[in-house]
């Protein structure tokens, strides 16, 4: 259950560790991929509620989502068009969404729970 | 174990690594690295520039004492007299004394009302380059001047004109415009150089340059040169 937090704690202390960095010309299209991976991130959370969860989904998913944003948005710079702004929107309208159906789940769950309890 | 733990996992952790990196990407761009590095190369800049003061202070103090022990061998010997008034003359074609005739001044300032007229204008068309310096002393010295200085940096052999960024280096003493260039010489052979050179450029240019010509009613005055000569590698070819 508190395996993937603690695999987000982990990718977090490798990523602070390791002395790469991400040059400043890719830090753009790099908060695109960071918003896309944590729109995965709820996605899948909010399948495994639902019970719609499929792991090959979600994998795929995740890198294409990931490298079809950054990508879309260094179309955009070479364009003229700032694409990366879309993107941005529509992962951050995903995220929102995602969230709010993880919350009503829980509550719904949340509230079930307490009922039954009740009737005991 | 639920078959959902793992891919979830594989995810989480790869968008931690990505969040961290980027979070990092941002925290080292937004208190700007080259502010930080430039600080501490001004600091160490102050820091020689104190240094170098000091020194000029000692040579200064040391040749004072030296001038004093010259003059205070001096009692009616022909021989000494005539040493040190070799010594003088020679002082005089190094640089090492401060000088004042009749002359010009050229006062040259950044064209600052033409970039503020222009302000999506390549900056760099309205400021003073150190070329346009070098252009002028050429031009001075075609004119037969004697001695130049700016800003108070009396030029001599091995005295440079550099551009370094924003300001310009004279005698590795930093300059910041307005740029006084005073030559001694002819004040009507230097009019005429200056006004059909570089200055009369700059002034079509709308940079706002000035010049007065001083007579020896009002001479200009120049310092001496305050560095020192160094031969490292020279010898005297015999």
């Amino acid at each position: 259950m508190w395996l993937p937090l603690l695999g987000l704690l982990f990718g977090a202390i490798i990523g602070s560790a390791i002395s790469f960095e991400i040059p400043v010309v890719y830090v753009k299209y790099m908060s695109v991929a960071v918003l896309a991976s944590l729109d995965s991130v709820f996605g899948g959370i909010k399948a495994v509620l639902e019970d719609t969860f499929d792991g090959s989904v979600l994998l795929t998913g995740f890198f294409t989502n990931a490298l079809l944003a950054a990508l879309l948005a260094y179309l955009g710079d070479r364009l003229g068009v700032d694409l990366y702004m879309a993107a941005v929107f529509a992962f951050g309208v995903r995220l929102f969404q995602n969230l709010a159906a993880i919350r009503h789940y829980l509550l719904d769950r949340h509230i079930k729970n307490y009922k039954e309890r009740l009737e005991k | 174990m639920r078959k959902w733990i793992l891919p979830i996992t594989i995810v989480c952790i790869i968008s931690g690594l990505l969040l961290s990196l980027q979070f990092k990407a941002q925290a080292s761009l937004s208190p700007n690295p080259i502010g930080e590095r430039n600080e501490a190369l001004v600091s160490l800049i102050n820091n020689l520039e104190q240094e170098i003061d000091q020194y000029q202070e000692n040579l200064n103090n040391l040749r004072a004492e030296l001038d004093k022990i010259e003059n205070s061998t001096v009692s009616g010997q022909a021989e000494i007299e005539a040493l040190q008034q070799e010594i003088q003359k020679a002082r005089l074609q190094a640089g090492l004394l401060p000088l004042k005739g009749r002359g010009i001044k050229v006062v040259l300032d950044d064209n600052q009302a033409g970039l503020k007229a222009a302000p999506n204008d390549d900056p760099n068309r309205y400021i003073i380059h150190y070329e346009n310096i070098l252009n002028i002393i050429t031009e001075l010295k075609l004119g037969r001047t004697e001695a130049i200085s700016i800003n108070g940096q009396r030029l001599v052999t091995p005295s440079e004109i550099r551009c370094v960024g924003n300001v310009i280096l004279v005698n590795t003493t930093r300059l910041a415009p307005p740029f006084e260039i005073t030559a001694i010489g002819n004040p009507d052979i230097l009019e005429e150089v200056l006004l059909y050179g570089e200055y009369d450029l700059l002034k079509s240019s709308g940079f706002p340059v000035s010049y007065t010509k001083h007579y020896s009613d009002n001479p200009v005055e120049i310092p001496a040169y305050s560095g020192t000569y160094q031969f490292k590698f020279t010898k005297i070819n015999e």
